[in-house]
């Protein structure tokens, strides 16, 4: 199994069956985040930080938007069960620690949005050789890059000083969302035949 | 692939080399990866040394927390690894953020030394470093690995390096920026948020140490390797010819060289660090040249030192 797409079409595009697959998990993924996104923001701010809410609502949603109009699906009978599967996983689950839970809905949010902007790398899974004028190349380059810049509000609110006394649990609950993100990332790819080390 | 554990994460790491000879340990600097010792484990493997690699916590094929690493995990790993190597003489080496690990190592556990090679490296963060510093991680936050390369690149290689690969660029980081992620490189960064100077623990290095400094090398310049000479009691600084930052990437059949005659002059019981400043020769093999008498090494032009 190969870490790379492939193998390629003639004309240097990533086949139909792979795009479909992995567009379907990140549309899963962003498109979460969009929503939970949209949950949170509030009518009016108050607060300088939440124009950073308002910024990663609407990254969150091109990003959907431009997966759903740049990939070239086929049917996949797979897709549903997994869809429902990933559905759940990102569903905010208890942490350990912290007991107020507008506070530990926030460190959800900002742990999931974490672990897929800093964990899912999906350019790293095109070849040298991928066609660069392809909508599909060109939409996952864009997404990993716009991931790492989304990526700073999570690393500046969870190292923050408001979290500082909760470092351990925000650590272990950060792990773990990583360590499931990851194993959900990993079966996508392999079953389309591309396989990352674990 | 071995990986050592380090609380719940793995470190991967690679020993080559016959098992009961002095052993070479050789840490990465910020973007590097193990791979890239390749020539260094070959030159050294010859020269009768056990060699050992490894990826830093947060970097490569090791483990990447997702959040914080402090440079306390990187000494502790460092120890851990080399406690995987018996009780024979250990020469720890290190470049540029890898030279400042071996340098914390060597204050904090310098008895299980026998020698200590600090390359492109620095114990305090002059003004210029440190807006160097800041402006290198945002422009990974905001351009990504890729741009942090093609910031790295020709600030820390010479033209003669460059100029053959400037079609193929992309190839020459490809594989760094695979096995680099920006959220890890930018957890190594922040590793450094809290640094604290080692220049008045310097002193407590009691190893021989060969301190290696480019002579083009503008991101830790002459003067912070002066700082190790002055401080390091029993030390010498090698300043390599038309080097920049990374020669040891540029430079490796030298560099590598330059390494095992330090050792093997330690254990012969030749060195003499006397906090000497030497040339190095041009090429593996050839001789080391004084620093001409008088003159001022911490210029760039020959301007002779005042006397004193």
């Amino acid at each position: 199994m190969s870490a790379f797409f492939g193998p390629l079409q003639a004309d240097g595009r990533v086949p139909p069956r792979q795009q479909t697959r992995v567009a379907a998990f990140l549309v899963s993924a962003h498109g979460a985040l969009a929503r939970q996104f949209a949950v949170a923001l509030p009518a009016r701010f108050d607060a300088a930080w939440q124009t950073e809410l308002n910024a990663q609502f609407y990254r969150e949603s091109e990003i959907v938007s431009l997966l759903v109009r740049a990939t070239a699906w086929v049917p996949d009978l797979a897709l549903g069960p997994m869809a429902a599967s990933w559905e759940m996983a990102w569903l905010p689950a208890p942490i350990e620690g912290i007991a107020d839970h507008a506070r530990a809905q926030t460190i959800h949010l900002a742990t999931l949005a974490h672990a897929v902007h800093a964990g899912i790398r999906p350019a790293a899974l095109l070849p040298t050789e991928a066609n660069a004028n392809d909508p599909f190349v060109m939409a996952l380059r864009r997404i990993e890059f716009e991931s790492g810049r989304l990526l700073q509000a999570q690393i500046l609110f969870l190292k923050g000083p408001d979290l500082l006394p909760f470092r351990d649990a925000i650590s272990a609950t950060l792990e773990r969302r990583h360590a499931e993100v990851r194993r959900l990332w990993h079966e996508t790819l392999a079953g389309v035949g591309v396989g990352l080390r674990e | 692939m071995p990986f050592l554990s380090h609380g719940s994460y793995r470190i991967r790491y690679e020993l080559d080399g016959p098992a009961n000879a002095p052993a070479y340990v050789l840490v990465n600097g910020l973007t590097q990866y193990s791979e890239l010792w390749g020539t260094y484990r070959d030159t050294l493997i010859a020269r009768r040394f056990r060699v050992a690699t490894f990826d830093l916590l947060g970097q490569g094929v090791s483990d990447k927390p997702a959040l914080f690493i402090d440079q306390d995990d990187h000494i502790a790993v460092l120890h851990r690894l080399i406690g995987e190597l018996g009780d024979g003489p250990v020469f720890l080496s290190g470049i540029s953020f890898g030279g400042l690990i071996a340098l914390r190592y060597a204050i904090e556990h310098g008895a299980r030394l026998s020698g200590l090679v600090p390359m492109s490296c620095f114990s305090e963060l002059s003004p210029q470093l440190l807006l160097i510093g800041n402006a290198l991680r945002t422009g990974l936050i905001l351009g990504g690995t890729g741009y942090l390369q093609d910031l790295l690149l020709p600030m820390n290689l010479s033209d003669q390096w460059l100029k053959p690969l400037l079609d193929k660029l992309d190839s020459v980081k490809r594989q760094g920026w695979l096995v680099n992620d920006v959220y890890a490189l930018q957890n190594l960064m922040e590793s450094f948020l809290d640094f604290k100077p080692l220049t008045p623990q310097l002193s407590s290095i009691s190893v021989p140490t060969m301190i290696l400094n480019g002579e083009f090398d503008f991101l830790t310049p002459r003067a912070l390797h002066e700082t190790l000479r002055v401080e390091i009691p029993d030390s010498a600084l090698v300043i390599i010819p038309r080097a920049y930052h990374a020669f040891t990437l540029e430079k490796a059949a030298l560099t590598a060289d330059l390494l095992a005659r330090f050792a093997e002059d330690v254990l012969a019981g030749r060195w003499q660090g006397n906090k000497q400043v030497l040339i190095a020769p041009e090429d593996a093999g050839g001789d080391f040249s004084p620093f001409p008498a008088g003159y001022d090494h911490l210029r760039a032009i020959p301007v002779q030192r005042p006397a004193t």
